[in-house]
């Protein structure tokens, strides 16, 4: 039996579609809060206004992250929400679970808290929606105790590192996904509970080009593989793709069972790539690697034909930020090709992290994220505090400004000049 | 002469007590604390909350410092 009158939120269990209401419906059954949301909601909607009060001073002791408080602002009317904290679970690298942690993680959210989840929010962490203050403590302990998990980050915090499975699963793995992020995980443990930040920070970390993270888009500091050397072409097997072989099916079978008709080597691999760095001398492929831009097209058509190069290692980004109303931007390649080594406990990636951080944190406006910092004082300024030296990729478009800006270092003598010199050559 | 951690941390204090503002971001303490580098200060404002001194507020995305008489606890 509902408690609240919801007509307007009833309109979204209308459609094909699955709906959250119908969820938070059946959740009610076990947890009456879940009326409340709902009815809270309703009321939202016929405002056009949130009721929910923001922010707030919930935590776990010693823990400045990880628990996200939440206050109806109109509890007499829906108390099963005065208090609706959110609870953030940082997840297993690459998001393996086991079934029974699954189910330990589900029982411990019956007990603690409203039973509703987010699977997963977009830092990669299991969100819990909904508990009050006095269940957070228990909760934190048997959480960390009984199952071995951890709190998430949130606020200004390094938020909870993410990767793709990596070297797990995949053979276009150009390094280790899962170690480097389970090692940053535990190295930066300060960064990731208390806040360090002018704003929040994000890792992420993808094995390959593919970007199965999405690190360039939603990640400050995007780790995405890549290759130094060419790509490795098995000859024969390409003819078997131009010769139609059954068991050599493009895209290794994904859009199987489609009328595609067969298979033109020209028309789906060679005209679409975005360099045109590729074509046919008789019956052989030829790449010009130079011009390669690791999009993947050609070796995710041709998986068995093609394979990313044996000199394997990461391209750093930095500075992306997807906001749903403004802003979002995609990082910038900054360092074309770096060693991701466990022998060094990934030494070279740590020295290219805190230098960002070391800047960002003295020149970062509050609430100013790296990719915004980045944009404000421009990218030469930015490669300058990295050290990099400018390459031809870094220029987005020709200059529209005449003069050239020397700095001092760049100047023999810097700008110190002898006035009296001077002066015997141009008199006043 | 570079101050000591406690002079660090009574002037932190004493900041977050006189601002205007009762919530602090964490650049607003770097002043407190000219020689040092930011990591750092942060980490003296975080052992101040451990020590119940300073307090997080966080929205969620931001989180902010004060001192724990000067902030709104939502369920008092």
């Amino acid at each position: 039996m509902a408690k609240h009158e919801t007509p307007l939120l009833d309109e979204l269990e209308k459609g094909p579609w699955p709906s959250f209401v119908t969820d938070l419906k059946r959740q009610a059954e076990t947890k009456p809060e879940c009326w409340d949301i709902l009815g809270q909601l309703e009321l939202s909607y016929k405002d056009r206004i949130t009721h929910w009060k923001h922010g707030g001073i919930v935590g776990v002791f010693g823990y400045g992250g990880g628990i996200v408080g939440r206050y109806s602002d109109v509890p007499a009317q829906f108390p099963g929400v005065e208090h609706f904290h959110t609870v953030r679970i940082a997840q297993p690298s690459g998001l393996y679970y086991t079934t029974e942690n699954l189910r330990a993680l589900m029982d411990l959210w019956e007990k603690y808290g409203s039973g509703v989840t987010n699977m997963h929010g977009s830092t990669g962490d299991m969100i819990f929606l909904g508990t009050r203050t006095e269940n957070l403590e228990p909760l934190f302990w048997d959480l960390t105790h009984d199952l071995g998990q951890d709190l998430g980050g949130s606020g200004s915090n390094l938020r909870t590192p993410a990767c793709c499975l990596g070297e797990s699963r995949c053979e276009w793995a150009c390094y280790d996904s899962q170690e480097i992020c389970n090692h940053l995980t535990q190295h930066y443990q300060d960064e990731i509970h208390r806040p360090a930040f002018p704003y929040k920070f994000k890792f992420k970390f993808s094995a390959c080009p593919n970007d199965c993270v999405a690190a360039i888009a939603r990640s400050d500091f995007s780790v995405i593989g890549t290759w130094k050397d060419n790509i490795r072409i098995d000859q024969a097997a390409v003819k078997e793709y131009m010769a139609d072989n059954a068991e050599y099916p493009s895209n290794g079978g994904a859009h199987k069972g489609g009328d595609w008709g067969p298979f033109d080597i020209q028309k789906e691999v060679i005209d679409l790539c975005p360099t045109q760095c590729m074509w046919m001398e008789g019956d052989e492929l030829k790449i010009d690697d130079a011009e390669c831009t690791r999009c993947m097209h050609c070796i995710n058509v041709m998986p068995r034909a093609l394979r990313p190069g044996a000199e394997k290692g990461a391209s750093i980004l930095i500075g992306a930020k997807a906001p749903i109303l403004d802003g979002a931007q995609f990082s910038t390649l900054v360092i074309p090709f770096i060693e991701v080594n466990k022998e060094s406990d990934f030494e070279e990636v740590i020295d290219v992290i805190e230098k960002v951080w070391d800047w960002w944190m003295e020149v970062g406006k509050n609430r100013e994220r790296v990719g915004e910092t980045m944009q404000r004082v421009g990218l030469p300024t930015f490669l300058s505090v990295m050290e990099v030296e400018p390459l031809p990729q870094h220029v987005k478009e020709p200059r529209s400004n005449p003069y050239v800006f020397w700095k001092e270092e760049e100047v023999p003598g810097g700008w110190d000049r002898d006035v009296k010199e001077f002066r015997k050559r141009h008199a006043a | 002469m570079a101050l000591s951690v406690e002079e660090i941390e009574a002037a932190m204090i004493a900041k977050a007590e006189k601002s205007p503002k009762p919530q602090l971001y964490i650049k607003d303490f770097y002043a407190c604390a000219p020689d040092m580098k930011p990591r750092e200060v942060k980490k003296i404002a975080n052992a101040l909350v451990t020590k119940g001194k300073l307090m997080f507020w966080s929205s969620g995305s931001t989180t902010m410092y004060a001192v724990p008489s000067r902030i709104k606890d939502e369920e008092k």
